[in-house]
């Protein structure tokens, strides 16, 4: 780390030194490289680090007063969030007529389970959360899970009535609008929401602390950030 | 007697599998558009889904895809996903997608995909599901995809 440090002090003095040919900074950079000032420059790094860090995890929104109605997938009544309280939550927001961006987003969701069932990290709860209120009724969510092979021991598949469900994604930050669509030869007609790709990180109290892209994530990074929160 | 009738019947059911499932597994090799690594998303009856394959032009001229089609969905359609800002994900049917010459073109998640709408069964991982392509010049291609969660040989680089 020392010598990584140095070396990057002998770039800068050399660049500028080359560059002006002053010898002042020649003298200001050799200043540096004594160990006090070392010193100085750590401390301030760190400093800088531990608010960087700090900031990842500021609260986004708070969900810890809201006690929203829905419905798992069983057809049960549930609270949200008071269903995930007192343990971290990972929260995905879903459509099942989506053939693409949700089905990855609920897969990425699956792989963070596995990781930390791996890892042996407990205490995380996993809840997704369907905008499509009127196509995702309790039974469709159950098997849009059921071949899937999900493990619902610690996951919950949410459904509701749809303005309870429109305030929960607008208070997570989520938007889903119909957009294109099709008609079936009965004459049906089946939106496809343009939507946030979403999953967030929900602690014990109910808060969002970060959100990510849900079709894209890097497992390693949330996995981090849940064992982080977790401690 | 009996015997040979049954045998001759048996036979027969043998030879007609044995026909149609070497020209469901066989591309024409002498066609100039061929279709790699076909998969696709596990789903349930009822639900939407999607194909993904890679599509290469090995000849001189140009080809387009017009359409697919299904018996495993009750509407098929060319799809495609698209990103607008703050992380928004939206997917819109394209006409066509055209495939250069000496190009590949290639269908995979958040992206190109067939749009196989209502399909008429559970697709499980590791069952196959048949569609036809149809291009401009090369006429119609059979493909056989089988189902899974996640591409084949885990090109999934984000
Ligand atoms: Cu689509």
């Amino acid at each position: 780390m020392i010598s990584f440090y140095d070396k990057i002090l002998q770039t800068i003095s050399y660049f500028l030194v080359v560059k002006k040919s002053i010898s002042g900074y020649r003298v200001f950079f050799n200043k540096l490289a004594c160990s006090t000032m070392k010193k100085i420059i750590f401390i301030t790094i760190g400093i800088f680090v531990f608010f960087a860090c700090g900031e990842k995890f500021e609260v986004i929104e708070d969900f810890g007063k809201e006690k929203y109605k829905l419905i798992n997938q069983n057809g049960a009544e549930v609270i949200f969030p008071d269903l995930t309280k007192g343990k971290t939550a990972i929260v995905g927001y879903i459509f099942t007529n989506c053939p693409d961006i949700c089905p990855l987003t609920t897969n990425n969701m699956r792989l963070i389970q596995e990781r930390l069932k791996k890892e042996k990290v407990e205490g995380v709860n996993f809840v997704s959360i369907s905008f499509d209120p009127e196509n995702d009724k309790p039974d469709v969510l159950k098997k849009f899970a059921e071949i899937r092979n999900l493990d619902l021991s610690n996951w919950t598949f949410l459904t509701g009535q749809k303005l309870v469900i429109d305030s929960v994604i607008k208070k997570a930050g989520v938007v889903a609008v119909p957009g294109d669509s099709t008609i079936y030869p009965d004459g049906r007609k089946i939106y496809y929401f343009v939507h946030t790709d979403r999953i967030q990180l929900v602690d014990d109290e109910g808060r969002v602390r970060k959100n990510y892209p849900g079709s894209k994530i890097n497992v390693d990074e949330i996995v981090g950030d849940i064992k982080s929160l977790v401690d | 007697m009996k015997s040979k009738i049954v045998f001759a019947v048996l036979f027969f059911f043998v030879l007609i599998n044995f026909s149609t499932s070497v020209s469901q597994e066989i591309q024409n090799p002498k066609s100039k558009i061929q279709i790699h690594n076909p998969w696709v998303r596990v789903a349930a009856q009822g639900a939407n889904t999607a194909l993904f394959f890679v599509i290469e032009n090995t000849g001189e001229k140009p080809d387009t895809l017009i359409s697919a089609e299904s018996k495993i969905a009750d509407i098929v359609e060319v799809h495609e996903t698209y990103a607008k800002e703050n992380d928004m994900m939206g997917m819109r049917e394209v006409k066509f997608v055209a495939v250069p010459s000496k190009s590949k073109v290639e269908f995979k998640p958040r992206s190109l995909h067939v749009m196989l709408i209502d399909v008429v069964k559970d697709l499980r991982i590791g069952d196959k599901i048949h569609v036809v392509l149809t291009f401009k010049h090369a006429g119609k291609i059979k493909v056989k995809a089988v189902v899974q969660e996640m591409p084949i040989m885990g090109g999934m680089k984000h």
